[in-house]
């Protein structure tokens, strides 16, 4: 039998049943979170919150404790990061650093890197942003125009990118910039490089979206100089390295568990009122199709810790599901009657209101459907 | 799991090819038994996968024999795979002792009538008798009806399956057998999860011929599958395929677990979901030529949609499964689930 997309499930053991036990508990130590911070709650931004998980060791848990990462599984890491998600916790200021910064230094970058970096990012003081897109280069990332220039001992790069989750607040971003003047391949000539926020010709504006919240930017670089030792990775080998990031960035929990909250909150106010088998249809609709998800995705973090690069499955997963994410809203107001409101101090009429407002962008941050689609495909054979 | 999987499709694939020949298939559509290929399954031993050591079989419990059914739907085999393996290991579970015959599984909702009647009976015209099955006080109660002993109505499915409704005496089942240990919750469950593996099987059929197709046929000068309006298509199917076959794998492993009864669950409904969008996408990519008798997509296809209803459709296991979540009192939802995995 062909076989060429591969979740083969996990079973999870004591170790991690025990890890879930502890993140609970210091939940319900930590006490209530707001309403407002609730629904997609990756991003949001709460410095004093890292540092606390930080303390429990729940920053960089995968890594080698050479780098006093905690050398935990992949799996207990998706026990953690699962419970954190769906209890709708603050967790997006070291978000980025912990699922694909601090991995990517881990598989490309030097040694000095990963001494420097990584243990800040373990302690929950260094964020970190990623900056892929440009205002002119969305899913067409290969055609993206900021360039880094050789100079004496590094780099000087000029030019702008976008959507930049929480730039404002985080110390480095892992910048895709053209290294080399475009080709015939038009994925090579690119690079990452590591550039500090705090820079000269550094600057940064915040966009506001459609949900009222301002935590994504647009940056611009005029004459920033990189040194060399913060190239992460091969010079003009950038492509293969963004590619494998994506498979740590599209197959986590957080793209099906981004509006879980609404789902617990309606479950409660529905056992409130009578049985009724059009309740129970819906909602085992949906629960069978985030039990599904958590298995696919339990089995990339599986091959994740094998060393593996799942790139397509990861797609598959978060193709799945935002839709999931998506629909969730949708399906519960067929049987709820709660409209939503965006002022609410909480409930299920708030967080309605945030997670139809924050949607559209599930299935768009990440890359969209339709590269996903072309990515599985290009797995498949078709392209 | 992964080994026993690899062991048992190395061992039956070769047979099964063969058993799913299409000229078999002809035969038991055209409504005769494919005896040559039932004596041949039965030669190699695998009616007896799932059985025990001591009851003489290859001890590979209802995992191994969902191994078995994902190939026999794979190569859509013409034979009561599903079924014969299901009826003697209910048979050898009530402690009767196993023979080689063909037995296939019932389940009954009432046993009050006089006149029981059971509709949509896999196989029972070809049957040596029909394993019933229906709740006891204490777990279920078991009777096997002898052939001789049933009246048959022959009915068939979208595929030419045979699907027989049957009547016989209510006396007849004055002297089941108990299983305190089972309940016919966890039997219906148990023939989801064979017909979800089965599916899965076909699935993986129906997805690896489109990729094929689509390699293949060249359309305005190109192959189809360079078409991004097709890639966007079969990239869906290939997710929704996935996650029936990860769903299906996942229910196998969680066998014996506290949670087997929800992971079969959420296989079937993922199985069913789909088998709907997978048959669409592969017959809209094949187009003309795989809507043809003579062309073998519609073996799985028509197969996927008779065996989304079978055992309970996705409408009917979501409202199981909701009621079931729903009613576990004050507990929230997320505890329940995440017990899935522990």
């Amino acid at each position: 039998m062909m076989k060429k997309l591969n979740f083969e499930p996990v079973l999870s053991t004591d170790k991690e049943n025990l890890l879930r036990q502890q993140v609970r508990d210091f939940l319900a130590d930590y006490g209530t979170i707001p309403a407002s911070e609730i629904i997609d709650s990756w991003t949001v931004c709460d410095p004093d919150f890292s540092r606390l998980l930080a303390k429990q060791g729940w920053i960089g848990m995968t890594w080698p404790s050479e780098y006093t990462g905690a050398n935990r599984s992949y799996l207990e890491r998706y026990v953690v990061i699962e419970e954190l998600l769906a209890a709708g916790a603050p967790v997006g200021a070291h978000w980025v650093a912990d699922r694909q910064s601090g991995p990517l230094l881990l598989r490309f970058g030097t040694e000095q890197q990963r001494q420097f970096f990584l243990p800040q990012i373990v302690r929950g003081e260094c964020f970190f942003a990623i900056g892929m897109s440009e205002p002119n280069s969305g899913s067409d990332l290969a055609s993206i125009k900021t360039t880094a220039k050789r100079v004496d001992g590094g780099w000087v790069v000029n030019g702008s990118k976008i959507w930049t989750s929480w730039a404002q607040v985080c110390h480095y971003m892992i910048t895709l910039c053209r290294t080399a003047p475009v080709s015939d391949n038009r994925h090579a000539g690119l690079s990452q490089l590591i550039v500090d926020l705090s820079s000269e010709g550094i600057t940064i504006r915040p966009i506001k979206n459609m949900a009222g919240e301002e935590h994504f930017n647009e940056i611009f670089f005029d004459d920033v100089f990189v040194p060399d030792e913060h190239v992460a990775g091969k010079v003009n080998d950038g492509w293969s390295q963004v590619m494998a990031e994506l498979a740590f960035e599209r197959s986590g929990p957080e793209r099906f568990l981004s509006s879980y909250q609404l789902l617990e909150e309606s479950i409660k106010i529905l056992r409130q009122g009578e049985p009724s088998s059009q309740v129970d249809s819906v909602i085992g609709q949906l629960i069978a199709k985030l039990m599904v998800l958590r298995q696919m995705s339990l089995s990339v973090a599986s091959q994740l810790h094998e060393g593996k690069l799942p790139v397509n499955e990861a797609s598959v997963v978060k193709d799945l599901g935002t839709s999931f994410e998506q629909e969730l809203p949708e399906a519960l107001r067929s049987i709820i009657s709660i409209e939503a409101r965006s002022g609410a101090e909480q409930g299920v009429a708030r967080m309605l209101s945030d997670s139809i407002l924050k949607s559209p962008s599930f299935s768009l941050r990440g890359g969209t459907r339709e590269i996903l689609r072309g990515i599985i495909a290009r797995g498949l054979g078709l392209r | 799991m992964k080994d026993l999987t690899r062991l048992i499709e190395e061992s039956a694939a070769k047979l099964f090819e063969s058993l799913g020949q299409s000229d078999n298939i002809e035969l038991m559509e055209s409504g005769t038994f494919p005896l040559a290929c039932w004596e041949a399954f039965k030669e190699d031993g695998w009616l007896q996968t799932m059985l025990s050591e001591d009851q003489g079989g290859a001890g590979l419990g209802l995992a191994g024999g969902c191994v078995l059914m994902r190939l026999a739907g794979y190569y859509s085999v013409p034979l009561p795979v599903v079924e014969s393996l299901l009826g003697i290991y209910l048979l050898a579970e009530s402690g009767e002792l196993p023979n080689d015959n063909l037995y296939v599984p019932a389940l009954l909702n009432t046993a009050d009538e006089k006149t029981i009647y059971i509709q949509g009976v896999p196989w029972a015209r070809h049957a040596d008798g029909v394993v019933v099955v229906f709740a006891g006080e204490e777990g279920c109660q078991l009777q096997l009806v002898k052939r001789t002993d049933y009246q048959l109505f022959e009915g068939s499915n979208m595929a030419g399956e045979p699907r027989d409704d049957i009547s016989f005496d209510s006396a007849l089942l004055m002297n089941a057998r108990s299983i305190v240990s089972l309940s016919i919750k966890t039997v219906e469950s148990w023939l989801a999860l064979a017909r979800a593996a089965q599916m899965s099987g076909a699935l993986q059929s129906v997805f690896e011929r489109t990729v094929e197709y689509a390699n293949e046929r060249s359309q305005f000068g190109r192959q189809i599958g360079k078409f991004q309006a097709v890639q966007q298509q079969i990239a869906v199917q290939a997710e929704l395929t996935s996650a029936a076959m990860c769903a299906t794998d996942a229910a196998m492993l969680h066998i014996e677990t506290e949670q087997e009864w929800e992971c079969i669950v959420g296989a079937k409904i993922a199985a069913g979901e789909a088998a709907g969008v997978s048959a669409k996408t592969a017959h809209a990519v094949h187009a003309a030529i795989g809507f043809t008798h003579e062309y073998p997509l519609q073996l799985s296809t028509r197969r996927l949609w008779s065996w989304r209803d079978e055992y309970g459709h996705e409408a009917y296991w979501a409202k199981q499964l909701g009621a079931y979540f729903m009613q576990s009192g004050t507990t929230n939802l997320w505890s329940n689930l995440t017990q899935q995995t522990a």
